[in-house]
C-alpha cells in the first residue's frame, strides 16, 4: 500500500472502480460542500475536489476535500500548476497530507485565460508531469523538490493524472500517459468520454504499451443535462469529442435529463468492456443527484464499505453525532441491565414462595445483584457525562481554530589652364616659398637647382605638346635672373623646341637641321643630342614605313632614354609592341595587333610573346585578358547578369571557345578561374524602396566635395575623388570617379610572397617593366603602384640612381599611370623620388609617402613638376590635417594630394583606420574641412598579405589558402572603399578583379 | 529583435500634462525595424502630439530626434546635455532605451512612448510574433527550434497538454499549439525518442527569476 486510502484498496482489490467529482461552491457555504459529499457518499470510491475548474475562483480544493472527508467521504484532492509555485505546491502538500488526505490528483490546470480572472499572471512553475515527479519525491525520497530532506511525516499519498484520448496528435496521448506513470501517477482518470470508440482505440495503444498493468485507468463519464449542455461542450470545452449521436439522442427524447442518465450508463457499460479500463470516473458536477442513479444503473453498487475513511478534523455536526450515538448506546445498554434486574428480582420472588426455606440465604445474593446493575448505572452515568465534557472542549477548540485561518572648388591652378602657366605659376610660388627662408641653405640650393632642371625639362615638354608657343615658355625664364650664357642658352632651348615641334609634324629633316644648329652653338647639350638622335632616326625611318610609323604609334617611339643601352632599349621596344598588340587584341583590333606584334618580330624576330602574339593576331583570337576594365567584362563572367550581355556578339564567344581549343603556350597558368561574378545592380531607386518614407528623412546632402586628382597623362590618365557624397551614396549626391584599383608590385624579388600570390607574378620578379606589364597585359591594370622597397636602408640598400633608373624603365615601359611608393625611409625616399623626377620629368608620376620628416623636400619637388603625392600619416585625423596644411603651405595645391590615413587588414586594425576615414572624410563633406577635401589612398595589397592568415597553408579549418588570401584582400579593400577609399593598391589579381566587380556593382 | 507596440495617444497626452517643451526622442534599432520607433514614427508622433495639445489649447513644442540606438552609452552621450534644454524626453525606444537614458542622464526626465512586448519575429508586413522569452537556458535543440518557453501558454516542458485540438492551442483557435508542431516535427525526424524523456522541472532563475539579469564576458572589459 502506498496510502492506504480507499481508493487505493478498491483499486487494488481489483474491482470495478467508481470515483465521483465534486465541485467546490464560489463563496464560504461549509453546507454546499457537506450536501454534495452527502449525496456521493457510499456510491462512489472516492470523490475528486477540483481545484479552480476553469480557473475561476473557488473554495481551495484542499479545504473542500477536508469537509468531504469529515463526511466519511473520501476525497482526491486535484492539484494544478497554474497557481502555485513548487514553493506554495509543497506547503499545500504537506498540510493536506497532515489532515487525512491519500489521494491526489496532478494537473497543468486550464489555462487562467478561461477563467473569471483572465488578467492573472498563470505560475507554471512546472507541467503535470514534473508535478507528479517532484510528489512521488517527496513521498518515496523523502526529499523536497530542492533536494533537501523531508526529516519525518513525508506526505504518503497515492498519485493519479488525467489524459485526453480525444486531444491531439492522437498517437502521442498514450505516450503522454507513459510519461506520466513514469513519472509516478498510479491512476489516471480520463476526459469525458462520449466517443467510446476513439477511446478503444487509444486503450488499444495503451495496452500495447503494457500501460495497463501500470497504472488503473479510470474511463471519464459524465451525464449530459440536456442538448444545450452537450452542444456547449462540443463547441467551447477544448478536447472534447461529444459525438453527434449523443446530441441526437438528446434532441428526440422525452426527458432529456433521464436520457442523459442513460447515456452515461450506456457509456460506462461499453467502457467496462474495454480490457484495460480499471473502474469509470463520473463527473456530474453540478447534477451529484444523478451519480447513485448512475452508478445503480451501471450495476456497480453497492460500493465496498469505506472502512479506513477516517477524518482527522471533524465538524461540530459530526462530533455532535457520534456523541449522541454514545448516548444512545449507554441508554440502552441500562435499560437492558434493569430489565434482567428486574425478571431475576421477579424469579427470587417466586422462589420465596415456592422455597421459603431457602429465602433466607438467597436475600443476600439478590440484593448483592440489585446493587452490581446499580453500579453499571452510575458507570454510564460517568460516561455520558465524561463524553459531554469532551464534546465542549472540542466545540471550544473549534471555534479556536476557525478563528486562527485566514496572500562630409575647384582653385586656380583650375581646369590645368595649361600646364605651362601652372608650371610657372609653381616655380613662383616655389621661389616665394624658399625665398621665405625654410631655413636651410642647403635645402634652398638643392630646391633652386632642381627648378632649372625643371625649366629645362618643361621646356622640352611644352615643344612637344606644340600647345604653346616656344615665346610664351621662355616667358618665365626671364624672370629667372642668370644674365651670363643665357642668351646662349635660350638660342638653343628656342632650337631644341622647334626641333622637336617639326619632329612631332613629321618633318624629320626640319627637326635634324634645327637640333644640329642648337649643337652648333652648344655641343655639349643633352635634349639637343638626344633630339638629333631622335631626328636622324625618324628620318631614317620615314622612307620606308611612313604610314606605320605615324598613326599606329601617335606618341612616337622615343629615343633611347640615357641609362639604357641600344640593347635595352630595343627589348623595351619589343615589349611595347607587344604589349600594344594584346591591347589591341584585346580591343578586337585583329589587324592594328598584327601590325604591332610584327613591329616586335622586327626587332627581335625570337620574341615569344611576340610570336605567340602573331599567331593569336592571325586566327583573329581575343587576347586572353581575364579581368578587363570595360564593359566586355560581362562575357568573361560566369554568371551574366542583367539583360544587356546578350548585345554582345556571337563571334565573341566562339573566338573564345576557339581559345580554349589552342591555349597560348606564353599564358600564365593559374590565371584560370580568376573571373568573378558581377554584383547585381540596384535597380530600384531609393526612394522606391523607402516606400512612404519621405525623403528627407533619410537623405542627407552634403555641403562639401572632394578635391579630384588625376594621375598619369594621356588617354590613360585616371582621375580620382571629386566626389560630394558618403561613398556610393548616389542617392544624396554625387561621386563623378568610381574609385580606382593599382596593381602593387616591387622593384625587386619579394622575399617572403606566399605561393598563392607569388605564382601570379613569379615568372617577372626579376623584371619590375615586364612585371608591370603582366599587370596591364594580363590582368588589365589602370594604375600601376611600384613599391621602391629595395632602397632600404635596412633591407637591399640599392643605391638611389640604381633604383631610380629602375623606376624610370618601368615609368616608360608603360602608359598607365604609376605610383612610385618609397621604402618609408624618409631621407632615403628624398634621394631615390628626386632623382626619378630628374629622370622622368615629363612625366606625371604620383610620389610617395611624404610624411613630416621629408614633406618640404619632396614637395618642392612636386610643386616643381607639378606632380600628386601621397602624404602620409600614422591613424589620426588631425596629423593628417595637418600635413595637408604644410603642403598647401608650401605651395601644393590640394589637387595635388593624395592622402594616406594607414591602414591595417582586415583583422588588424581595419575598424580603427575605417573611423579615422569615416571622421576625416565627414568633416571633409559636412563640416566643408577644406584641408581634409583630398582623396584617399590606401595601400592594402601589402597589409594583407603579411598577415599570419595570408601565409598559413590550406587545412580544414581555414580552408583554402589562396582563397582566404584573397577574401582577405578583398574584404579589406570594400571596407575601405565604404570609409570613403578612392585608390586601392592591392596585389592579388582575383581579390582585384573580385574589388573591380564590387565597384561597378555599387556605382550601378 | 525586440517588438514594441505605441501607447494610446490619450496615455501619452496624460504622460506629457504639464510638459512645454518636449523632445520625441526615437531610435534606430529594433523599434525602427518593428516601425514602432524610427524616424518616420517619430515625425507622425511628434505631429500628433502638436496637434492634440493645440486642440486642447495648450499648445507645446516639440524638437524631434533619432539616435543610432538608444541602448549603447556613446550615443547617449549627446543627450546628457541636449535632453536638460526639455522638460521632458518621450523615449520611442523600447524599455531599454527608456531606461538607460534614466540610468545615463540623470538630468533627463525620460518618458516611455511605447509599450514593449516581446523578441518577436515579422511574419509578414504588419504582423509579428513572440518566438522567444530570454529565458537563459534555451531547449531549442530538444524541441525542433520551436519554443515552448515563449510559444505554448503555458511553458510546457513535457508535451501538448490536453487541450490541444487540431493543432491549435486551447486558449485561442487562432493559436497554433507550437507542442503539437514539435510533435510533429521530432516525429518527422525520427526524433520522437525525445518526446518520450522526461524533461526534468526547470530552474527559472536564468530566465530572470533569479533578480535582474547581467552578462559578462571578462575578455571584453575595460
Ligand atoms: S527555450 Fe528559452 S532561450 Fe530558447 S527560444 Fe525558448 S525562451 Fe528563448
Ligand atoms: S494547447 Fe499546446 S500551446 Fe496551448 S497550452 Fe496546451 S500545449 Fe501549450
Amino acid at each position: 500500500m502506498i496510502s492506504g486510502s480507499n481508493l487505493e484498496q478498491v483499486l487494488t482489490s481489483g474491482q470495478f472502480t467508481v470515483t465521483g467529482e465534486l465541485g467546490p461552491p464560489q463563496n464560504g457555504n461549509f453546507d454546499v460542500v457537506r450536501d454534495k459529499a452527502r449525496i456521493l457518499k457510499s456510491h462512489v470510491d472516492a470523490v475528486n475536489i477540483t481545484d479552480c475548474q476553469t480557473a475561476i475562483v473557488r473554495m481551495s480544493s484542499l479545504t473542500a476535500g477536508l469537509i468531504a472527508l469529515a463526511e466519511g467521504v473520501e476525497p482526491v484532492m486535484q492539484m494544478t500548476c497554474r497557481d502555485r509555485n513548487r514553493i506554495g505546491i509543497q506547503s499545500d502538500i504537506l498540510g493536506a497530507s497532515a489532515l487525512g488526505i491519500k489521494n491526489l490528483l496532478c494537473l497543468t490546470g486550464d489555462h487562467q485565460k478561461f477563467g473569471n480572472h483572465p488578467q492573472a499572471k498563470g505560475v507554471f512553475d512546472m507541467d503535470s508531469i514534473q508535478l507528479l515527479g517532484m510528489i512521488k519525491a517527496m513521498r518515496d525520497d523523502k526529499k523536497f523538490q530542492c533536494g533537501d530532506e523531508i526529516k519525518s511525516h513525508e506526505p504518503r499519498l497515492l498519485l493519479g493524472a488525467a489524459a485526453n484520448p480525444f486531444a491531439d496528435p492522437f498517437e502521442y496521448r498514450p505516450i503522454r500517459v507513459a510519461k506520466k506513470v513514469e513519472a509516478g501517477a498510479s491512476f489516471i482518470q480520463t476526459q469525458i468520454i462520449y466517443n467510446v470508440e476513439k477511446f478503444a482505440r487509444f486503450m488499444e495503444i495503451v495496452r500495447d504499451l503494457g500501460l495497463h498493468e501500470k497504472v488503473y485507468i479510470l474511463a471519464g463519464v459524465t451525464p449530459p443535462k440536456s442538448v444545450g449542455m452537450a452542444r456547449y461542450m462540443k463547441k467551447f470545452v477544448p478536447g472534447l469529442d461529444v459525438t453527434d449521436d449523443v446530441i441526437e439522442r438528446l434532441k428526440g427524447a422525452k426527458d432529456p435529463k433521464e436520457e442523459g442518465i442513460n447515456i452515461c450508463v450506456d457509456i460506462i457499460k461499453q467502457v467496462r468492456e474495454i480490457p484495460g479500463v480499471a473502474g469509470v470516473h463520473v463527473m456530474a458536477i453540478g447534477w451529484e443527484q444523478a451519480v447513485p442513479e448512475i452508478v445503480s444503473l451501471a450495476g456497480l453498487s453497492p460500493r465496498p464499505g469505506a472502512k479506513t475513511v477516517e477524518p482527522r478534523l471533524r465538524s461540530s455536526e459530526s462530533i455532535e453525532l457520534i456523541v449522541s450515538n454514545a448516548k444512545k448506546d449507554a441508554k440502552a445498554e441500562i435499560e437492558k441491565a434493569l430489565e434482567q434486574a428486574k425478571a431475576e428480582a421477579q424469579a427470587s420472588r417466586d422462589l420465596v414462595v415456592k422455597e421459603k426455606v431457602r429465602v433466607t440465604s438467597e436475600i443476600s445474593g439478590l440484593k448483592r445483584q440489585a446493587e452490581e446493575a446499580k453500579t453499571i448505572a452510575g458507570q454510564k452515568q460517568t460516561e455520558i457525562e465524561r463524553l459531554n465534557a469532551e464534546l465542549a472542549k472540542t466545540k471550544a477548540g473549534l471555534g479556536h481554530a476557525q478563528a486562527v485561518r485566514g496572500l562630409a572648388e575647384k582653385r586656380e591652378s583650375s581646369a590645368l589652364s595649361s600646364r605651362e602657366r601652372s608650371a610657372l605659376t609653381s616655380l613662383r610660388s616655389g621661389l616665394e616659398a624658399l625665398s621665405k627662408g625654410l631655413g636651410i641653405n642647403k635645402d634652398q640650393l638643392e630646391a633652386l637647382r632642381r627648378f632649372f632642371e625643371a625649366e629645362f625639362l618643361l621646356h622640352m615638354d611644352t615643344a612637344e605638346q606644340v600647345t604653346v608657343p616656344s615665346e610664351e615658355t621662355a616667358a618665365p625664364r626671364k624672370e629667372i635672373e642668370k644674365p651670363e650664357a643665357e642668351a646662349r642658352h635660350k638660342e638653343v632651348v628656342n632650337l631644341v623646341a622647334k626641333g622637336n615641334v617639326l619632329l612631332h609634324k613629321n618633318d624629320a629633316a626640319g627637326a635634324l637641321d634645327a637640333f644640329e644648329k642648337a649643337l652648333a652653338i652648344e655641343p655639349k647639350d643633352q635634349k639637343a643630342g638626344e633630339g638629333l638622335k631622335k631626328a636622324r632616326e625618324a628620318y631614317e625611318i620615314a622612307a620606308p614605313t611612313e604610314e606605320a610609323a605615324a598613326p599606329a604609334v601617335p606618341e612616337g617611339v622615343p629615343p633611347c632614354p640615357e641609362g639604357l643601352s641600344p640593347e635595352e632599349w630595343q627589348q623595351k621596344r619589343v615589349i611595347r609592341f607587344v604589349a600594344r598588340g594584346n591591347v589591341l587584341l584585346h580591343k578586337s583590333d585583329a589587324d592594328g595587333a598584327l601590325k604591332a606584334f610584327k613591329q616586335a618580330l622586327e626587332l627581335e624576330p625570337d620574341d615569344k610573346k611576340a610570336k605567340a602574339g602573331l599567331l593569336k593576331a592571325e586566327s583573329g583570337e581575343v587576347a586572353p585578358v581575364l579581368v578587363p576594365a570595360e564593359p566586355e567584362v560581362t562575357e568573361k563572367t560566369e554568371v551574366p547578369p542583367t539583360p544587356e550581355p546578350k548585345a554582345a556578339p556571337v563571334t565573341e564567344k566562339v573566338k573564345a571557345e576557339a581559345r580554349k581549343v589552342a591555349p597560348a603556350p606564353t599564358e600564365p597558368t593559374g590565371i584560370e578561374g580568376l573571373s568573378v561574378a558581377e554584383l547585381p545592380k540596384e535597380t530600384m531607386s531609393l526612394s522606391e524602396r523607402a516606400g512612404p518614407v519621405p525623403g528627407n528623412q533619410f537623405t542627407e546632402s552634403c555641403t562639401g566635395a572632394i578635391c579630384e586628382v588625376s594621375l598619369g597623362e594621356g588617354e590613360k590618365a585616371l582621375t580620382v575623388g571629386g566626389s560630394s557624397t558618403l561613398p556610393f551614396y548616389m542617392f544624396e549626391g554625387d561621386m563623378p570617379h568610381a574609385p580606382q584599383v593599382a596593381f602593387g608590385i616591387l622593384d625587386s624579388e619579394p622575399e617572403d610572397w606566399p605561393d598563392v600570390l607569388s605564382k601570379y607574378y613569379s615568372d617577372v620578379f626579376s623584371d619590375p617593366v615586364a612585371w608591370a606589364r603582366k599587370c596591364i597585359d594580363d590582368y588589365g591594370a589602370e594604375a600601376i603602384c611600384l613599391s621602391l622597397v629595395s632602397t632600404d636602408p635596412n633591407g637591399m640598400n640599392r643605391p638611389s640612381d640604381e633604383a631610380a633608373r629602375k623606376a624610370q624603365s618601368v615609368i616608360e615601359g608603360i602608359d598607365v599611370p604609376v605610383i612610385l611608393w618609397g621604402c618609408g625611409n624618409a631621407e632615403k625616399d628624398t634621394e631615390t623620388l628626386r632623382e626619378v623626377t630628374n629622370l622622368v620629368g615629363n612625366r606625371k608620376v604620383c610620389l610617395g609617402p611624404l610624411s613630416d620628416a621629408n614633406y618640404r623636400s619632396l614637395g618642392a619637388t612636386a610643386m616643381a613638376f607639378q606632380l600628386p603625392v601621397v602624404a602620409s600619416t600614422p591613424i589620426d585625423v588631425n596629423l593628417a590635417k595637418q600635413l595637408n596644411i604644410l603642403l598647401e603651405n608650401l605651395g601644393l595645391s590640394p589637387d595635388q594630394i593624395l592622402m594616406d590615413p594607414s591602414i591595417g587588414a582586415v583583422g588588424y586594425g581595419i575598424e580603427y583606420s575605417y573611423s579615422v576615414m569615416e571622421r576625416i572624410r565627414l568633416a571633409a563633406l559636412t563640416q566643408q574641412d577644406e584641408k581634409l577635401q583630398v582623396p584617399f589612398i590606401c595601400n592594402l595589397g601589402r597589409e594583407v598579405w603579411k598577415t599570419k592568415e595570408c601565409r598559413l597553408p590550406s587545412d580544414a579549418l581555414l580552408g583554402d589558402q589562396e582563397r582566404r588570401g584573397v577574401l582577405m584582400e578583398a574584404v579589406t579593400a570594400s571596407t575601405l572603399l565604404l570609409a570613403g577609399g578612392e585608390l586601392m593598391v592591392m596585389m592579388h589579381p582575383k581579390a582585384i578583379a573580385l574589388t573591380e566587380a564590387l565597384i561597378r556593382g555599387m556605382m550601378g | 529583435m525586440i517588438i514594441a507596440d505605441q501607447k494610446p495617444m490619450d496615455e501619452i497626452l496624460e504622460m506629457i500634462s504639464g510638459i512645454e517643451k518636449l523632445l520625441v526622442l526615437g531610435c534606430r534599432g529594433c523599434v525602427a525595424v518593428c516601425s514602432a520607433g524610427g524616424d518616420k514614427e517619430v515625425g507622425v508622433l511628434a505631429s500628433a502630439l502638436r496637434l492634440g495639445r493645440k486642440k486642447a489649447g495648450k499648445p507645446i513644442e516639440i524638437d524631434e530626434a533619432t539616435y543610432v540606438r538608444q541602448c549603447d552609452p556613446e550615443y547617449l552621450e549627446p543627450l546628457k546635455k541636449d535632453g536638460k534644454k526639455y522638460d521632458a524626453v518621450l523615449s520611442m525606444a523600447c524599455g531599454v532605451g527608456v531606461n538607460f537614458i534614466a540610468d545615463r542622464c540623470p538630468d533627463v526626465n525620460v518618458l516611455p512612448a511605447l509599450n514593449t512586448s516581446f523578441y518577436g519575429a515579422n511574419l509578414s508586413s504588419g504582423e509579428w510574433a513572440e518566438m522567444c522569452a530570454g529565458c537563459g537556458a534555451c531547449v531549442l535543440h530538444l524541441t525542433g527550434g520551436l519554443c515552448p518557453v515563449a510559444r505554448c501558454a503555458k511553458s510546457l516542458s513535457n508535451g501538448p497538454c490536453g487541450g490541444s485540438v487540431g493543432g491549435r492551442c486551447e486558449i485561442n483557435k487562432d493559436v497554433p499549439c507550437i507542442w503539437h508542431q514539435i510533435c510533429k516535427k521530432l516525429t518527422g525526424r525520427k526524433q520522437d525518442q525525445l518526446l518520450r524523456e522526461i524533461v526534468p522541472i526547470r530552474d527559472w532563475r536564468p530566465s530572470g527569476h533569479g533578480g535582474p539579469r547581467r552578462r559578462i564576458r571578462e575578455d571584453l572589459l575595460p
